[in-house]
């Protein structure tokens, strides 16, 4: 079996974004990178199943050089083998990621392809189903568990209010959601075995993006809290400025 | 012995502190009336929120001269009830003096007020590269001022050193309401009975620290963190030494055994790795240079393995480290939210952790009790917490009775002391002559007399006069 895990770097969530002055992009002075937390559960599935059925591991990613850090990252969790697919510019929107992806996974013609169900800097949501059409094959995202049959996935995956079950036939994309399992922190001897693991870089081959940012904005700031200091008392005040000021009741 | 505070008397301290700032209804008093001291309440007849240094040194003269007990309260986070007003009177919280006056970035300083946050003050220091370590785990809600008169510690103490280690010079209110000022702004200065270290650690019994200047060092650039799984409780403390003898240098060195973690995941909602293991280290390197922290996290592995840990976990990032450490900083409050508890803040030379643990451990089951440990393994500071669990009262009362002073005696043999870093304060001060010898004792008393003739500020604190 072989599986491919894609993976993406973004900022820190504890870290503070600043707009670059161009006001189309971020200021990455200061700023440090993670691998997209929900690429983890992606990581630990394809890790999980590999060790319970064995399988030749890959993690991909698309972006620039320091985009090795995730698959770093992916190695450290126990995938076996990388790759880069290397662009100069960070300038590219999801159609060029999932461009880039479908071309570098068709060549390995994996049976599943996991990602994490968004990445968490542009919260497109978009490149897992981007790539299931790229490739002609079923996708299916935010999915919370997974079941394994002989070339059937039973999926669960969280819908408003509930839950739906789906099954899909592989090769498949699955975009993982928190709750499907807990990512493993690496240990020091996965540490020490990634730090041997190689990463094959490649160049970019697709660069039309589909779509182009014109601005980026901060959320506007949110005021400063106000403290009612006297117990019960404070009730009455607290009802006023909740009809008043922050006009929610 | 003490007077109430008439309408009269009430009427003098409203024309110091605006009433706004002087509460006397239930449920305030109901507020003040604790800190984070086992189950103790004892009520305030006042509460007043000062703002400057003058008003305390005005209600210091009001209370002086009415003999009116004051105690000074700061976050009320305090483990040895240090804040509670037992004597009632006044609660003089430091609340309002929450202003950070100045960071000289050139001296690596920082001037604060007393009730300036912890956390607050350390963020500030850390957004100009500036690094003030001393973090306790109530980091959030405790007060710098509360920190100086408990010459707090916390994780970093083992490379950084406690409170004590940091102050260059204090404002301080005393009793009388005289303004003293104490210590300088430089790295060094022997100029006379250093008093500043004197009210450092006093807890509120000698003077009101009413403003602090800090030194501070430069932020270190990275961090890393290990967890260290051992199934073997004994052969993880005993590792702690050895990590010291091979010439490291963790910026923490945090023991916890398995009820400990176990309760604190229960409290977060979360499972962490190797938590049915017997006991854990959580081992911090910071530094500037990546590559050093990450070998030196690599020997400290190499040495667990000698004493058979069964797993080494790493964090990284930010938020990763964050998640290691929240379970470390969730372990005191979870545990104390089990059943009613005793704590102790036993503290040892690092080498003789072993020797402690296990002594508790024996004494622990000699007098059918539970007790679970955990705290600053690297600076020698185990803290124990006794739970009551199913005992009765009358059970409860005669065993710790029993086996608490046990403890103590074995600490004190053992070459340590009662309280690494939470203070004698109420509940530790029928120990104190386990710890410390009853001549000192009197020297103690005799220094409290001059700073405070009438015995108004705190009292009822570290000893009775
Ligand atoms: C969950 C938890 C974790 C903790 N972890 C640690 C830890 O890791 N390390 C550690 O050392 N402690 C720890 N503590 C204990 C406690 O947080 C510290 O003792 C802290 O310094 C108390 O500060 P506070 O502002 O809350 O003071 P309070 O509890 O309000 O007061 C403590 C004492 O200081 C006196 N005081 C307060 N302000 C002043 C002032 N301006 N002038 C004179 N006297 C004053 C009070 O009278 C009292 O005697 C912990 C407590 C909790 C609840």
């Amino acid at each position: 079996m072989k599986i491919v895990v894609c993976v993406s770097l973004v900022p820190d969530s504890t870290t503070k974004i600043k707009i670059s002055d161009d006001g189309k992009s971020i200021d990455e002075s200061g700023v440090t990178f993670i691998i997209n937390p929900y690429d983890e559960y992606a990581v630990e599935e394809s890790v999980q199943l590999k060790e319970k059925k064995g399988a030749e591991t890959y993690a991909i990613s698309f972006g620039t050089q320091k985009h090795k850090e995730a698959i770093k990252k992916a190695f450290q969790m126990g995938i076996d083998k990388g790759i880069l697919i290397q662009t100069e510019s960070d300038n590219y929107d999801s159609y060029t990621v999932a461009k880039n992806l479908a071309e570098a996974i068709k060549e390995i013609n994996p049976d599943i392809i996991f990602f994490g169900k968004q990445s968490i800097d542009f919260d497109g949501l978009t490149v897992p189903g981007m790539v299931g059409e790229l490739l002609g094959i079923p996708s299916v995202n935010v999915v919370t568990k997974i079941e394994y049959g002989d070339n059937l996935l039973t999926l669960e995956r969280e819908i408003e209010g509930g839950k739906e079950v789906i099954t899909t036939s592989i090769p498949a994309v699955i975009g993982t959601q928190k709750g499907l399992n807990t990512p493993r922190y690496p240990n020091l001897k996965s540490i020490m075995a990634s730090k041997s693991k190689p990463i094959d870089e490649k160049k970019a081959t697709y660069s039309g993006n589909a779509t182009n940012v014109t601005e980026m904005k901060l959320p506007e700031s949110k005021g400063k809290g106000k403290i009612l200091t006297e117990g019960v008392k404070s009730v009455p005040e607290l009802v006023n400025l909740l009809r008043n000021e922050a006009k929610v009741i | 012995m003490y007077k109430s505070i008439t309408g009269k008397i009430f009427e003098e301290l409203k024309h110091v502190t605006d009433k706004e700032y002087i509460l006397t209804d239930e449920y305030n008093k109901d507020i003040y009336s604790k800190d984070n001291t086992e189950d103790l309440k004892y009520y305030p007849d006042v509460i007043i929120r000062p703002g400057s240094t003058s008003e305390i040194s005005k209600i210091l003269k009001i209370a002086n001269f009415y003999k009116i007990p004051v105690t000074p309260r700061g976050g009320g986070t305090g483990l040895s009830g240090g804040s509670l007003p037992v004597f009632g009177g006044i609660c003089l919280s430091l609340e309002r003096m929450n202003k950070i006056l100045e960071i000289d970035e050139n001296n690596f300083q920082i001037t604060a007020e007393p009730g300036v946050i912890t956390e607050v003050l350390q963020s500030e220091c850390e957004k100009r590269g500036l690094f003030y370590p001393v973090d306790p785990a109530s980091k959030g809600s405790c007060f710098i001022g509360g920190n100086l008169a408990e010459s707090s510690g916390g994780p970093r103490a083992v490379k950084y050193g406690t409170t004590k280690d940091y102050v260059l010079s204090i404002e301080v209110v005393l009793p009388s309401g005289e303004i003293l000022n104490l210590g300088t702004n430089t790295l060094k200065n022997v100029s006379g009975y250093n008093l500043t270290q004197l009210i450092i650690g006093s807890e509120g019994t000698l003077g009101i620290i009413t403003r602090i200047t800090l030194r501070l060092t430069a932020l270190p650039k990275f961090r890393k963190v290990a967890l260290i799984a051992y199934d073997d409780i004994y052969k993880c403390i005993s590792s702690v030494a050895e990590i010291f003898k091979q010439g490291l240098i963790p910026s923490a060195l945090e023991f916890m055994e398995r009820d400990a973690i176990k309760t604190a995941e229960e409290h977060l909602s979360k499972v962490y790795p190797n938590s049915d293991a017997e006991a854990q280290l959580l081992v911090e390197f910071d530094g500037n240079n990546e590559e050093v922290i990450f070998a030196d996290i690599e020997k400290c592995a190499l040495i667990s393995e000698k004493y058979d840990a069964a797993d080494v976990i790493m964090a990284e990032d930010t938020s990763k480290i964050e998640e290691i450490w929240s379970l470390r900083r969730a372990v005191g409050e979870s545990v104390k939210n089990i059943s009613v508890y005793m704590e102790e803040d036993t503290v040892v030379p690092r080498f003789r952790l072993p020797d402690l643990l296990i002594g508790v451990k024996e004494i622990c089951t000699m007098y059918g009790i539970r007790a679970i440990c955990y705290g600053h393994a690297g600076d020698g500071n185990l803290h124990i917490n006794i739970l009551k669990d199913g005992l009765s009262d009358d059970e409860w009362e005669f065993k710790t009775a029993k086996a608490i002073p046990e403890i103590f005696k074995l600490t004190v043999r053992l070459g340590g002391s009662i309280s690494g870093e939470h203070g004698i304060g109420l509940t530790q001060k029928k120990y104190l002559n386990i710890a410390v010898q009853e001549k000192v004792i009197l020297l103690m008393k005799e220094i409290k007399k001059i700073f405070d003739p009438n015995n108004i500020l705190n009292p009822g604190k570290i000893f009775d006069l």
